[in-house]
Parts: C-alpha cells; structure tokens; sequence
C-alpha cells in the first residue's frame, strides 16, 4: 500500500514527459533546489508582521501597538515596515504569506510548542525527530542538511550527517580530530560517532574561523555554501526572542528588532544567492502567534493563529494565502487569539515536495504519518 | 566501584583531594549544610548590584539619551564610561569566577552540583541586564540558602524575588478589577504565571487550562518592583493591594479565598507539594545526575523520599545521590560545556578562575582580558551560564550538547586554550599521569595516547596532550 500511489504517480509523470507536455518538471529536478527555514523563537505576532488592514476592532484592542507606516501588499494586508525585503520582492512574485495558519498546538506553552513546530507532531516531546530530518532522510537526501546555530536543531534531527556552521575562533589539528574518532570507535554513542563523521567530511571551506557573533557573516557564508552545486540543500537558521510580553511597540520596539533580523537574513541571502534565489524557498517558523489584545505591559500574550514569510523564486506568485477567520471575538480561537484556517504543516510538506523533488502524498505519509494535510504546491509554489 | 562517581555527582578529585574511604558516605555528608563561599575578593549582594543596575539603566536613560540626542558619537562615549562607572561589564565576569572558585576548591562540590542544577532549573534567561548584574547574585542568595530547606520554601522565594519577577514580567500584571487596573484600564500579564506552573512547579503534564494560568496570574497581581523616578524598575519588592485582583480564584480545581498577599503562599504550597510537581523535578533530578531517560525505577526513591520529607530538599538530594551512585557502572550521561569545564579544573589543577586579586576592580577601567577570560571560554564553550536563550534554562539532554561545532569547540578549548591555564609547576608528564590515576581507573590507557609527546613541554605539546585526554569519551561522559 505504501507505495503504490507514489508509483502511480510517478508513471503518471514519465507519461507526461514523454508525451511532451511536461518536459519542464524534469529538467528543474535536476536543478539543486534549496530548502531555507528560519525558526522564530518566541511566538511571532503574525498581525504584526502582516498586519491587516483598516479593522476597527483590532485598532481598538492594541492601542499603543498600532502599526504607522506600513507597507501595503494588497486592500486587505499591509507589511511591517522592517520587512522592507520581503516588499521589494514582493514586486516581483518573490515574496508571499500565508496567514491564520500555524501548527495543530493550542497549548500556549513554548516548550511544548516549540517541540511540536519542530518534530510535526501532536504529543509534546514524543518525538525524537524534526519533519525537515525526515523528510530530507525519505527523499534520500543524506548529509546535505545545514543548520546556523550551535546545537543541532531538533527541526534536522532524524537523517544523519547534518553539519552546522558556527564557528569557533580558532582552528582545531585535523590530527587531533582523527586520534578522538579512533577512540569513539569503540564506544557505544552513535550520535558522537556520527558527527565525528560529518566533521571529518567537512569541506575545507566550513573550516575557516569567523566572528559568530556576527549574523551578516554567519548568513553570508550559508548563502555561499547554498550557492554550491555540491553544497547544502537545506539549511536552518534560528532566531529568538519574539516572545514581547512587554513593550512590543509598533513600528519600533522589541517585535520589530525581531522582525528586522529575519529581515537582515533574507536581505543577505537575496543578495548572494545570486541565480540560485530562483530555484531557493525561504519559510519562517514560530511556535504560536499573539493574543490580538495588548495585555498590561504594552506587549502580547501566547496566541495561537500565526503567519509564515515566504521569499524566494519558487515560490508561484505574491499573494497573502489565507481563509481569513476574522478577528471578532466570536471568531477568535478561545474569544482571544487569531484563529488558524491552515495547518502549517501543510505549507512545509508541500514546500518539501517542490524542492526535494517527491510527491506530497508520499511524504505526508513518510513524515506526518498520514495526517491530513493538503496539497498546497499549485497554490503556492511553482511546479 | 568506579572512580566516575566524583565526576558523576561532583567534578572529580583535584590532586590535594584524598581519595574518599567510603564515596556514598562522602557524598552524602556534603548535603546537611550551606557551605560558605570561599571567594576572598569582592561579593556585593543582589541589592548592591541591583542599585548598580539601576544607576546604569537610569544614567543610560534618564541623563546620557537626554543630554546627547542630538550627538549619537558623544552619547557612545558617555555610554562606554557609565559601563565603566557601574561595572556593567564587569560583575557577570566576577560572578563566573566566585561560581568556579566555589566548584574547583569547595570542600563540599556535590552540593554546588545541585547549585548548579537549581540555578539552571529556576533559570533566569538573558533579559535586559540581568546576566550582567542580577543572575549571579540571585542564585547566591535566594537560590543556594534555600537549598537546606523544603521546595516549597525555594519557590516561594523564587516567586517573590526581584530577579524572578522582573525576568518575567509580573509588575506589567494588573488585576482587571483592581483599583489601578480600572483606573489605567490596564490588565494581567500571564507570562510569569504560565512559568511558575510549567517550569517551576506542575508541568504541562498536570494537566492546567488557560483558566488557570489566568487565574494564578489574578493570584499574583500586586507583586511588583515599587517604582520610583531614581531607581525605576530596580526597587524592591512589595505587594501592591491596589493592582491586586479582588474576588475569588480557582486553580487546578482549588478555590482561593479572596485574602489579598496570602494568596500567592497558599497555591505555592498547593503547587509545590502537587504529585506531577513532584514527579516532574524527581525526574529532572535524576536526569541531570543519573541518565537523559531515567526509568521509573530509578526516580521513585527520589518521589518516595520527597513524600516522606515533606520536600525536604537536603533528603531529596541524598535520595538522588544514593540513586546516582546505585546506578553509576550500568549508565551514562553526558555532561554540558561548563561542568566539563569545571571537571577539568579541578581534576588538572589548571589556572581558571583568575585570583580575587587580579578580578579586583577600579571603575575607572575597562575590564582586563585576562579578567574576561573565563566568561569569553564559557561563551565560546556554548554554556556561558547566566545566558540561557529561554526560561526553561540550559538542557540536559546530550542530543543538545552534540553537534559539529559545539564538538570542535571542546577540541579548540582543550588543544589551543587549555595549555595556557596550566600552572607552570604542573607541565610536567608526571602531573597528567598523577591526575589520570586520581580519576579513571582505566589511566593506564589514557596515558598511552599521549606517551608519544611525554617529553613535550611547550605549549603546543600540551595541548596536543590536553587536547586528547578531555575529549575521550570516558571524559566527556561518565
């Protein structure tokens, strides 16, 4: 059973090819194709980021957080003006959002959410491994996973060999290197002995020491492994403190220095991807949206409807992709939060299945057990 | 028995320790009492360093943004000297030396491990300037002298202190109905709340409603910093009756009478002495000093002795040490970036913290490198431990501490960086071997990687010894 749909399909498309209606899809599979997932840590206010636009009630319920200045994207959506990128490229079909979308987690726990946005899963903490480690392990695409951070994110756990960029100050004797791997030969741990694998097979231009302070650097050298033909085909980067119980402020303020960083990333990556932001998703990541309400310290609390930023040349159009539930209080989740019309998980599966190549039937299954997710790459993304 | 255990539950022998008679008696005579702090350089208290805070944050504020908003160079100059004047970046690098002078000297190290353990568990994360003025201080003296007493006792002083307060929030939090919240129409903020059910105390695994991380956060309105114009949110605690929720409240089923500050002491003890409360930190516990997973069999003592002492922590601790030595040859658990640190200064004798001499401070300089020098290795580590990204603290799991770069930057640590904190009376050979046969049984192993540099004494044969010997797996791990 379990593979049946998928041999379907792909007979369904060598049919295509050969008959001549679809060479296109062929010819892009053989193109790298870049998967960028920015993690926002904290729980991303979505009505700040995309805020709507000209709705009395939400005027009304965040008096001193009201957004001045913002960047319109269409009748219904404007865009928070540090997210000046993502406007640019909007002009071009290269930025969209999905909005009142997040993972099935109404919990308003960060742990537990944050556990859950990164394994796709319904039980906190059950899960060892992230949906983008599985995904990339059933498309069989094996050490091509690139995180820009210190540990490894849970969101890559789950296919071996991935690397991480972040280094330290100074160099480490590949000798030395190899006497410690000798010793964990014989050692029962797995894990060390995997990365010590993937250390040992770092390319020489991921041995250099930079000032990992730095987050321009740091988003600069993953834009050039990207850019690799042989290089990296997923990477993660992390980003926190979106978290603002207090003093979010509007145009400035905490949620915008935020929003500003996620903003820098993609600017850096834009601008050294080169040809290759044509065949590049970039989608962000967060835990839960905010309450629609300001609460008593200027800022917001836990929510749960969300958005997702989008940037990149595969993506199929600008649009602001919604089943938009309203914002008045009986169309709120629990009379206080944005509610979410789209399982997120959607929007990653689907935006796996465009650049690893694979079915989204197939990896629904392989990833997310199953759930009912649906197929959401016509909708948004080039195929 | 296994030499491992003084790494498992402490930070291994130093060359002056005697080797333990009986290791489970050792460990557990270390737990009765508080020991004091060896540190003989300067240790200000959390209200010193809190007036310093609030010179910093009210000369940044209120004078230097006033009287330069036109000049941004000026401003950045002033700024650099009040960072000077208020030690702003100097007090985090002396709090990391009296932490490390307490683990690599103290006569009683397994109790500054669960010092450790408590300070990461009721974590304060990096916010505003707590790392540099308020962290370390607080964990001296709300976390360490509660650690003799019940776990109630520890939450209802973490709850009330400034640091905790502050770090989340809870004087933005105003009863809806109180006379402050209708006047400024004002209402709560859940973050502190949410926290204290979550990490502190019941965990998610309890079972709570938003209902009731709303109505805790009524309970806790009116705990708050009494503002005023000179040290603004740096004063003291109080209980503010008038942004107090009036009413009754009910939480996790329990209905608390309308009795202003006495609230918040009645669902502490019912938060505390909750049976998830109890299984949720006995399974922490015996996941920092015993295993990631613990099973079943190994937590229960811990619950077992909770329950029979009322929360005692002094016999949850022996508890989890007899579990911990119980359990020390059939498991592993790998250690974090700044207890590994710790380990290996005692154990190698190496020159880490800087004397309380030499972190002797002016205010009229810049802090020295050789001052910083245990807070950048701490950062660079990827532990620097005032600097949690969240509340929830540094984890414990191995599969956090495990990657490329944090793996090569143990190596960088050992081979570039230790050799220069090694004493100049302990270069030789003969001291590594000495420290080895203090520490692993299996020394006589260790010592053959690096027999090939046993005539080296450069600092580049040192670290190519030292660069080895602390990332063996029977080092990294017990």
């Amino acid at each position: 059973m379990n593979c049946t749909r998928r041999n379907f399909l792909i007979g369904g498309s060598t049919t295509l090819f050969l008959s001549g209606f679809f060479p296109k899809i062929s010819f892009a599979s053989m193109q790298k194709k870049n998967l960028i997932i920015i993690s926002l840590r904290g729980g991303m206010d979505g009505l700040t980021a995309v805020p709507v636009i000209g709705d009395k009630r939400l005027k009304k319920l965040r008096k001193k957080l009201i957004l001045e200045d913002v960047l319109k994207l269409n009748s219904d959506f404007g865009l928070h003006p540090k997210l000046e990128i993502f406007h640019q490229l909007w002009k071009d079909d290269k930025a969209a959002f999905v909005h009142a979308t997040n993972i099935p987690y109404t919990g308003r726990s960060h742990f537990d959410g944050q556990n859950l946005m990164e394994t796709g899963a319904h039980i906190p903490y059950k899960e060892k491994t992230g949906w983008l480690g599985r995904g990339l392990l059933a498309s069989d695409i094996v050490g091509k996973g690139l995180a820009i951070s210190l540990p490894m994110p849970l969101l890559l756990r789950g296919v071996p060999q991935n690397n991480n960029f972040f280094p330290s100050p100074d160099f480490v004797e590949t000798k030395l290197i190899d006497q410690i791997y000798d010793e964990f030969k014989g050692d029962h741990n797995e894990l060390i002995k995997s990365t010590l694998d993937t250390i040992r097979q770092r390319p020489l231009s991921m041995q250099i020491a930079t000032d990992s302070e730095d987050r321009k650097k740091l988003a600069l050298e993953a834009a050039k492994q990207l850019k690799d033909q042989s290089g990296p085909r997923v990477a993660v980067f992390e980003l926190d403190g979106f978290d603002t119980h207090a003093a979010q402020g509007g145009v400035d303020g905490a949620h915008a220095d935020e929003l500003e960083e996620v903003n820098e990333i993609v600017k850096i990556l834009y601008e050294n991807l080169g040809s290759a932001f044509d065949n590049t998703l970039i989608l962000t990541l967060t835990e839960f949206g905010r309450t629609i309400k300001q609460n008593g310290g200027y800022g917001t609390e836990h929510g749960y409807g969300s958005a997702i930023l989008m940037a990149g040349g595969l993506l199929k159009k600008s649009q602001v992709y919604t089943d938009w539930p309203g914002l008045k209080k009986k169309e709120l989740f629990e009379g206080r939060d944005l509610n979410s019309t789209i399982d997120s998980r959607a929007v990653y599966n689907s935006a796996m299945s465009i650049c690893f190549n694979k079915d989204p039937e197939f990896l629904r299954r392989e990833v997310f057990w199953g759930d009912d997710l649906p197929n959401l790459t016509e909708d948004l993304f080039k195929i | 028995m296994s030499l491992n255990f003084y790494r498992r539950v402490a930070f291994g022998l130093s060359p002056s320790d005697e080797l333990p008679q009986d290791p489970l008696s050792w460990a557990l005579n270390q737990l009765n009492s508080v020991p004091d702090f060896l540190w003989k350089g300067s240790m200000p208290t959390e209200k010193e360093l809190r007036k310093k805070y609030g010179e910093w944050v009210y000369g940044d504020r209120e004078v230097l943004r006033k009287k330069f908003k036109n000049d941004k160079n000026a401003y950045r100059k002033a700024k650099d000297e009040l960072r000077i004047e208020t030690g702003e970046r100097y007090f985090e690098l002396n709090e990391h030396a009296i932490r490390h002078y307490q683990t690599k000297y103290g006569t009683q190290p397994v109790f500054e491990r669960f010092w450790l353990f408590w300070g990461n568990h009721f974590a304060i994360s990096e916010k505003d300037f707590l790392a540099e003025f308020s962290t370390g201080p607080y964990q001296r003296e709300i976390i360490r002298p509660n650690m003799v007493k019940t776990f109630e006792e520890m939450v209802q002083a973490v709850t009330t202190s400034w640091c905790m307060i502050h770090h989340l929030d809870n004087s933005e939090s105003f009863g809806p109905n109180s006379k402050k919240g209708m006047e400024w129409r004002e209402t709560i903020n859940e973050n502190h709340a949410r926290e204290l059910l979550e990490l502190h105390t019941v965990s998610p695994r309890a079972g709570y409603t938003q209902e009731d991380v709303i109505q805790l956060a009524y309970i806790m309105t009116g705990w708050c910093h009494k503002w005023n114009n000179k040290d603004l949110e740096t004063a003291d605690i109080w209980f503010d009756q008038e942004m107090h929720q009036k009413g009754d409240k009910v939480v996790l089923g329990k209905k608390y009478k309308n009795d202003a500050k006495r609230e918040l002491a009645k669902v502490i003890h019912d938060l505390a002495t909750h049976p998830m409360c109890i299984k949720f930190v006995s399974t922490k516990l015996c996941r920092h000093f015993i295993t990631d997973e613990p099973t079943k069999e190994m937590i229960d003592p811990v619950i077992e002795a909770w329950n029979r002492s009322n929360g005692n922590l002094i016999e949850i601790h022996k508890a989890v040490v007899t579990q911990a030595f119980k359990y020390n040859s059939s498991t592993h658990k790998f250690h974090p970036p700044e207890i590994w640190l710790m380990q290996l200064s005692r154990m190698f004798d190496l020159n880490i913290p800087l004397s309380a001499e030499k972190m002797n401070y002016t205010f009229k300089l810049k802090p020295t490198n050789r001052q910083k020098q245990l807070s950048w290795i701490l950062r660079e580590i990827g532990n620097s431990p005032y600097r949690a990204k969240q509340p929830n603290g540094w984890s414990d799991f191995e599969v956090d501490w495990v990657s490329p770069e944090l793996l090569l930057r143990r190596f960088w640590f050992a081979s570039v960086e230790l050799p220069y904190l090694v004493n100049s009376q302990n270069k030789s050979h003969d001291f590594i071997l000495r420290c080895l046969k203090n520490n692993f049984e299996d020394h006589e192993k260790m010592a053959a990687h690096i027999y090939q540099f046993r005539f080296g004494t450069t600092d580049k044969d040192l670290g190519r010894k030292y660069g080895i010997i602390c990332n063996l797996p029977g080092v990294l791990k017990v």
